[in-house]
């Protein structure tokens, strides 16, 4: 059996003393904490001890001894330290040596006579870690597979959480400071001490009436937004369709949870809290520019007098389109008749709308200025109300994608239907098949008769929906990008991210062992790195959700509904979404 | 018996079997192999006449065939004024609808349940459908190309003879799929006319031949033999006439087509017959001979 001894990087140049740590039987491993200095009492040692274990509830014990050999050989040192291990009894009794010039180490681990398995010297692995960045790592469980570069590096995954946790949950043990006059010397991680400031002591006094009071006027705000008034029917209807509401809706909800009175419990809340707070400080500065931008030098005014124009330029190339779609498109043979009756349909559609722009041109730079006051709430919620903005002023282009749509679909419904008759077979319902089937005469004939007629019809139709349906495409596409950039603020983890750049060893994906020094007669001695996460697996860790009002549709389906003349997005789909 | 033991290869009787180990060697053939062969016991001996009766419903067929579309070119052309089109085709609809009765004396009609009522219905459906849809069908294939509607035309009319109910027993006949078929050419082929009260009439008239007449044969074809091949030579006369007046090349290959199908294929089928090798034998599927409707019911 292979016994392993962890030993903190920062205690090797400590003076002679005890070691104090843990003793993990399952793994046969010792976790050496601190090393504790001469000259101590003995049962001053142990009350120590025993009040970092009340405090952390490790059961930390003193597991042999450090001796550090600056000068020659001291003999009386050394049996000294011998002696040591009759008071504090701990089976096996370590002793740690280490000799002038830090090359040579020596590892024993003395077991109690009645212990039949002593492990011998060349047994003891030796293996140094970086206290500091033990304790603040949060090791990753799915993925705790230490590298085993390093040869039989014997640490199973298991013993490695348990080195962690052990190190995490003994931080009382390293509040002592270097120059604290207790009575009990210890050597051990440094932190660098707390600045005190008075701005940091003033924030965290203010912090908790501040959350108290946002967090009452949060619930203040949904108590409002969940009364009666706004449950009517087409106020409900127009805030699920509307995007803006829901980013609204998603960012009370960050708030809600960033100035929620209890605090985060798991290293993973808090985490997720860090992630959210900055998605939204990110998100409010970047909103907080662009209102500073549209508001500094009558960019609003410019925009409105572009916009007018553009939308005019759009009513009017669809209007060619129109044309061209009335006589002859691309040398298809179209059903005049028809052609020219829907063409006349679509072209009062526009003229209908040209009207309506005019109308409203008046009053868009008003309504412009108001809605980039929105933009203090930040950058996601101007970009939605940009993409509700999008699918008002094409709102005609959704029209003509719904007539086209529905008409399409009619003929394919009554083509499959008719070609069943012609065929002299009939969907049967109870079955769900094809069978064949005797049909009357007069039955034969009037839907031989439609079914001529709608075959020679389809291209015309076919043809509208086509063109209004890749216009609807482009349309979608747009919202769907500015919807994708929402998402992407609203989710990305800015938090872990930056603390993966800036504090690797944070978020830890396990451990890699280097091979330090190995002699013959000599315990083998590694020295433990951490292995940081990978950046894909930390935004796939702690990505915050989405707004999730943007179900996603499978390519072949997409392409399916499109054949049929099935509506795409977004109506249909939150339909089925509630279902 | 199978267990006995065989010392005597000589006295062994052979059998046909291979789940038994013989004593004779593996490619050993007895001279019983082949006895339970029995050669065409199914094959129909024809009689000449007979069979050129029987085709005859062909020849009606395409005879029909040839008939719509000369009435159709001479509407196209303008030589045929739809009223009188209409008009004998009213008439002769009448008289097929009285002789439709008269000849069985009824029997046909009690069998099937059909009232007067529901034949008025029909008609009118079809009269109102057809003169409702046909302005639409006017501009209907204004913009496809004359040749496309002809293509389509003729595969379909091709299609109606494919897949016609001449009596035989085969998984290709439809008559369903074929009456569709002459329906849809006929359609196309009314787009092709002047006007709509054109293509009202051409519709009426298709149904009139591809749909009612084929009903009218077969019962003629049942109960008055004699008089049912009177008619059909002169509805082939008729339309080989009709034929003559457009184009006597024509005219020509049609009445060889038609002389070929109703007197040489027959005489040519009866040859065929003496070639005739059907072996059947105890490797045949196993058929049912009991009656199992009882079962069944």
């Amino acid at each position: 059996m292979v016994f392993k001894v962890f030993f903190p990087t920062c205690c090797t140049s400590a003076d002679s003393g005890l070691l104090v740590g843990r003793w993990v039987p399952e793994q046969s491993s010792a976790v050496v904490l601190a090393v504790v200095h001469f000259p101590f009492i003995p049962i001053q040692v142990k009350e120590l001890l025993t009040q970092v274990q009340q405090a952390s509830h490790v059961g930390v014990t003193v597991l042999g001894t450090w001796c550090h050999r600056r000068q020659g050989p001291e003999e009386g040192l050394g049996r000294f330290l011998e002696g040591l291990g009759t008071i504090f009894s701990h089976d096996p009794w370590l002793q740690l040596c280490r000799q002038r010039g830090g090359t040579s180490w020596s590892c024993k681990a003395v077991g109690q006579p009645m212990s039949p398995g002593v492990p011998s010297d060349d047994q003891v692995l030796l293996v140094f870690y970086d206290q500091r960045q033990v304790l603040l790592s949060q090791l990753h469980p799915p993925t705790v597979l230490p590298d085993r570069q390093a040869g039989d590096a014997p640490a199973s995954a298991g013993g490695l959480a348990a080195v962690f946790d052990t190190v995490a949950r003994s931080e009382v043990l390293f509040r002592s400071d270097r120059f604290d006059e207790g009575p009990v010397r210890l050597s051990h991680w440094q932190s660098e001490g707390v600045e005190a400031s008075i701005l940091v002591e003033l924030a965290k006094q203010a912090a908790g009436p501040t959350c108290m009071l946002v967090s009452w006027l949060l619930s203040l705000l949904s108590a409002v937004s969940t009364c009666r008034l706004f449950r009517l029917w087409p106020l409900s209807f127009i805030c699920s369709k509307l995007s803006t509401c829901e980013q609204v809706r998603h960012r009370l909800g960050h708030l809600s949870l960033l100035f929620s009175i209890q605090g985060a419990e798991t290293p993973a809340q808090l985490m997720r809290k860090a992630n959210v707070f900055v998605s939204v400080l990110l998100d409010v500065a970047l909103g907080l520019m662009l209102l500073a931008w549209l508001h500094g030098k009558d960019h609003i005014g410019q925009l409105a007098d572009t916009l007018v124009p553009v939308a005019d330029r759009v009513a009017e190339g669809l209007q060619h389109l129109l044309q061209w779609l009335m006589g002859a498109p691309a040398g298809l043979k179209m059903n005049r008749a028809l052609d020219q009756v829907l063409g006349r349909f679509f072209l009062y559609h526009i003229h209908l709308w040209i009207s309506y722009i005019h109308l409203m041109s008046p009053f868009i730079e008003r309504i412009l200025w108001h809605v980039g006051l929105s933009a203090c709430l930040g950058l996601t919620v101007a970009l939605s109300l940009l993409s509700d903005i999008i699918a008002l002023l094409t709102f005609h282009i959704y029209c003509f994608y719904v007539y086209g749509a529905r008409l399409y679909y009619l003929k394919i419904y009554g083509l499959s239907s008719l070609w069943r008759l012609f065929r002299g077979k009939k969907w049967n319902v109870l079955r769900q098949r094809v069978d064949s089937c005797s049909y009357d005469l007069d039955q034969l004939f009037i839907g031989t008769l439609l079914f001529t007629i709608l075959v020679f019809l389809l291209p015309t139709t076919a043809l509208y929906y086509l063109v209004f349906t890749l216009l609807r495409l482009l349309v979608v596409t747009v919202q769907g990008s500015l919807h994708l950039l929402v998402d992407l603020i609203n989710s990305l983890p800015l938090y872990s991210v930056g603390l993966r750049l800036c504090r690797p060893y944070r978020l830890a994906a396990g451990v890699k062992f280097r091979v330090l020094g190995h002699e013959a007669g000599k315990p083998l001695r590694l020295l433990m790195q951490i292995n940081p996460l990978p950046y894909s697996r930390v935004v796939h860790t702690y990505r915050l959700p989405s707004c999730g009002c943007h179900p996603k549709l499978s390519w072949s389906s997409l392409c399916r509904k499109l054949f049929f003349g099935e509506l795409i997005y977004p109506w249909r789909q939150k339909s089925c979404k509630q279902d | 018996m199978c267990d006995q033991p065989v010392t005597n290869t000589k006295e062994a009787r052979w059998q046909k079997v291979l789940y038994e180990r013989q004593p004779f060697p593996d490619n050993y053939v007895d001279r019983r192999f082949l006895e339970e062969l029995r050669k065409n016991i199914y094959a129909r001996k024809y009689q000449y006449w007979a069979v050129v009766f029987e085709s005859s419903v062909v020849i009606q067929q395409l005879c029909s065939v040839c008939v719509f579309v000369v009435i159709w070119w001479y509407m196209d052309e303008g030589l045929l004024a739809p009223h009188w089109l209409f008009g004998t085709g009213l008439a002769s609809s009448l008289i097929g609808y009285v002789l439709f009765d008269l000849i069985d004396g009824g029997e046909g009609r009690k069998k099937s349940g059909r009232t007067r009522w529901a034949d008025l219905k029909s008609a009118l459906v079809f009269i109102t459908f057809t003169y409702g849809f046909s302005p639409v069908l006017k501009t209907l294939t204004e913009s496809v190309s004359t040749d496309t509607i002809y293509a389509m035309s003729v595969f379909m009319l091709l299609g109606h003879l494919i897949f016609f109910d001449y009596g035989a027993n085969a998984a290709i006949v439809s008559s369903t799929l074929s009456l569709n078929m002459a329906i849809f050419a006929s359609v196309c082929l009314a787009t092709r006319l002047p006007r709509s009260l054109h293509a009202f009439i051409m519709v009426t008239f298709a149904i009139q031949i591809f749909a009612l007449w084929p009903m009218l044969q077969k019962k003629l074809k049942a109960c008055t033999p004699c008089s049912y091949v009177g008619v059909t030579l002169l509805f082939a006369f008729s339309a080989l006439g009709g034929l003559l007046s457009i184009s006597g090349v024509g005219a020509i290959l049609f009445a060889l087509l038609l002389v070929s199908i109703s007197c040489l294929c027959p005489f040519y089928l009866i040859r065929l017959q003496l070639f005739k090798e059907n072996i059947h034998g105890p490797w045949d599927e196993a058929e049912i001979k009991e009656d199992l409707s009882r079962f069944l019911s």
